[in-house]
């Protein structure tokens, strides 16, 4: 009970930050050249919770993520799973306990994990809306 | 110990349910114990599956084997879990010994991301046998519990029972074996059962003794009362101058006295049960006797009759008999006899008797007896000849020889004269030397016969012892008879007298002469009047 009143105040909580920066949804987006134009949030999920490793028209996918607590990160996977990002964290911990490894791909911040899927046909990633640039494919918009 | 004791009985009823409420208590606890078991065992899994199933979810979402049989493996390790599976759309991982059953617990296990999402199931078995086992571990370990506290109860009820009620019981069922009843002999109340049902029990027997005292007392007096009252008429009874007899209509004696004893004794008979009825057969008598008891009872009267035994000896007992109807309680008839010596009394009733009708000096019958007897005869009518007698000369003896030698003279007349008479004739002196002689139904001849024979017996000589002398007498006699002669009796005396006067008148010219008749003088004296 203890822990659902804790999920319940940090989902206001979310919601209240998400409120914020509600002028600036977050979008996933992935190369222009990129065959896929729209995930469902599922594929979306399997792909970043390490189902999947390949798009649904089974091409390689590279996750791209961005380095450590980003405030960005927080709320994408606050966004797509419901989750803090510590708890996502001990998810991949325990994964890697059992020798499963991650296909992704960490930058330092958002210009460098732009230019990697520019660069990238098979990455994925995620921005702010306001980033998003002519070399990229948005194939899902969050906070809607 | 006795083998239907309270004790043992408590004993074997307190062991009986105690083996049963055991045997009863052990199978439910058993069962309850196993259900128990099996919720606990399925709740421990519900547990476990929750523990697991993030892991398992994790597994199932990532179709990752690894993950599924850690978490496989690590639910068989558990004692309650024989057997595990996860199942997903691709992927079946499951321990060795898993099979599909319908005991077999489902769990879905959902995507850790998308709660709705579903990703596997994760299949469970609880161990049954352990569960079996586990409950059985308990249940006999409860049945031994039981047992000893059945055991523990059933010795705490026996001692309890025995200390609080059964001791006490027997202490008072000795007390009361040792009781005497009917003395002042109490019961001594147990100590600790001052106001319980026992000290009650106590009381109530103490009560009950006091009766029995009280009624054993009152009876002994009653039986000193009866006692003393049964020695008094025994006394009264046994004492009793009279002879007294209890006898049965058929004669059947029950009861008699010593006095009765005695009079079997002096009659010389043998004591026996039965004297015929009313004693007849010891009375001469037996007619009057049931003639005297008829009339008496006819009348509702005590028969009363005197009555003469039957004897051996010369002397006569003469008892009065007194018969008396009982009635007993029960109806049956009963007869009491008395018989009351009156020998003595007969005797001299006997002797006034002689003395009234007698003559001293004789022995003959006097004049009142001859004038009674005749009297008798005349009233009844019979025919009868009257001899009167005087003898001659007798005054003349008298005066010469004394007194003393006429008395001897007239015993001597009348010893003669009785030896000639017959047994029915009447003798008497009628005073000084005249004797009255009655013939019943004698004839003129017999009558002369008769004087004849008086006469030659008196002829006899009387030797005088005192004066050494023989004296002979004569007499003069006259006869009249009843009713030829006279009807009245005072002149048939005064007639017989003139013709015995006639022949003493006569005697002077004619010594021999010593009878006439009446008869004759009579036609004499007419013959003389023509």
């Amino acid at each position: 009970m203890g822990s659902f009143k804790q999920i319940a105040t940090l989902l206001i909580l979310a919601l209240l930050v998400i409120s914020v920066k509600a002028e600036e949804p977050l979008v996933v987006v992935v190369n222009k050249h990129n065959p896929v134009e729209k995930l469902s949030r599922t594929e979306l999920i399997d792909l970043f919770m390490g189902k999947y490793v390949a798009f649904p028209n089974d091409l390689k996918a590279i996750p791209v993520e961005l380095n450590g607590e980003h405030q960005i990160k927080v709320d994408f996977y606050q966004n797509l799973v419901g989750m803090p990002l510590s708890r996502v964290n001990a998810y991949w911990s325990r994964l890697r306990f059992t020798g499963r490894k991650r296909e992704a791909v960490f930058k330092p911040n958002e210009t460098d994990l732009i230019a990697f899927i520019i660069a990238n046909e098979q990455a994925i990633g995620y921005v702010p809306q306001s980033l998003i640039t002519e070399d990229l494919k948005v194939v899902y918009i969050l906070n809607e | 110990m006795n083998k239907s004791g309270i004790v043992i009985r408590l004993a074997i009823v307190i062991v009986f349910t105690a083996v049963i409420v055991g045997l009863i208590t052990t199978q439910l606890f058993y069962r309850f114990t196993f259900i128990n078991e099996q919720a606990l065992g399925k709740q421990s899994i519900n547990q476990l599956a929750n523990t697991v199933s993030p892991t398992a979810s994790i597994a199932s979402y990532l179709d990752d084997e690894e993950l599924a049989k850690e978490v496989v493996n690590g639910l068989i390790s558990n004692d309650v879990i024989t057997s595990a599976a996860i199942k997903t759309d691709t992927l079946m991982v499951k321990s060795d010994n898993y099979q599909q059953s319908a005991d077999t617990l489902e769990f879905v296990l959902f995507s850790p991301f998308q709660k709705e999402r579903r990703v596997g199931v994760l299949f469970v078995k609880a161990n049954e046998v352990h569960l079996g086992v586990k409950a059985n571990n308990i249940s006999v370990t409860n049945a031994f519990v039981v047992a000893i506290e059945a055991l523990i109860i059933t010795i705490i009820s026996i001692l309890v029972t025995y200390s609080v009620i059964t001791r006490p019981i027997l202490s008072i069922g000795k007390a009361l074996h040792l009781t005497n009843p009917g003395t002042s002999d109490r019961i001594d109340k147990p100590a600790s059962h001052q106001n319980s049902e026992i000290g009650q029990l106590a009381d109530d027997v103490n009560v009950l003794l006091a009766k029995a005292e009280q009624q054993m007392l009152r009876e002994k007096s009653l039986r000193n009362e009866v006692q003393v009252l049964e020695s008094r008429f025994r006394m009264l009874f046994e004492n009793a101058t009279s002879a007294i007899v209890l006898i049965e209509p058929q004669g059947d004696i029950l009861l008699y006295n010593e006095t009765f004893e005695k009079l079997t004794e002096q009659l010389n008979l043998p004591l026996k049960k039965n004297y015929g009825n009313y004693l007849q057969d010891l009375f001469i008598m037996k007619k009057e006797l049931h003639e005297q008891i008829q009339i008496a009872f006819a009348n509702n009267e005590s028969a009363t009759a005197e009555l003469e035994l039957i004897s051996f000896y010369e002397e006569k007992i003469w008892m009065q008999v007194v018969v008396t109807l009982l009635v007993t309680d029960d109806f049956q008839e009963n007869y009491q006899i008395t018989l009351h010596d009156i020998s003595k009394r007969k005797q001299q009733i006997t002797l006034l008797d002689q003395k009234a009708n007698y003559d001293g000096l004789t022995k003959l019958f006097n004049r009142q007896a001859a004038e009674q007897h005749l009297k008798q005869l005349t009233t009844t009518r019979k025919p009868f000849a009257l001899i009167m007698m005087d003898l001659n000369d007798f005054k003349p003896i008298n005066d010469i020889f004394g007194h003393d030698a006429g008395d001897e003279i007239l015993i001597h007349v009348s010893s003669q004269l009785l030896k000639s008479l017959r047994k029915a004739d009447v003798l008497s002196r009628w005073g000084g030397d005249e004797f009255v002689i009655i013939l019943p139904e004698a004839s003129r001849e017999e009558v002369i016969n008769v004087c004849a024979k008086l006469s030659s017996k008196l002829s006899k000589p009387l030797h005088l012892s005192q004066h050494n002398k023989s004296v002979f007498v004569t007499a003069s006699m006259g006869v009249s008879f009843y009713p030829d002669d006279q009807v009245e009796l005072l002149e048939l005396i005064r007639s017989a007298d003139k013709a015995m006067y006639q022949v003493k008148k006569e005697k002077s010219s004619n010594s021999e002469k010593y009878l006439a008749f009446t008869s004759d003088i009579t036609s004499l004296a007419n013959e003389s009047k023509q």
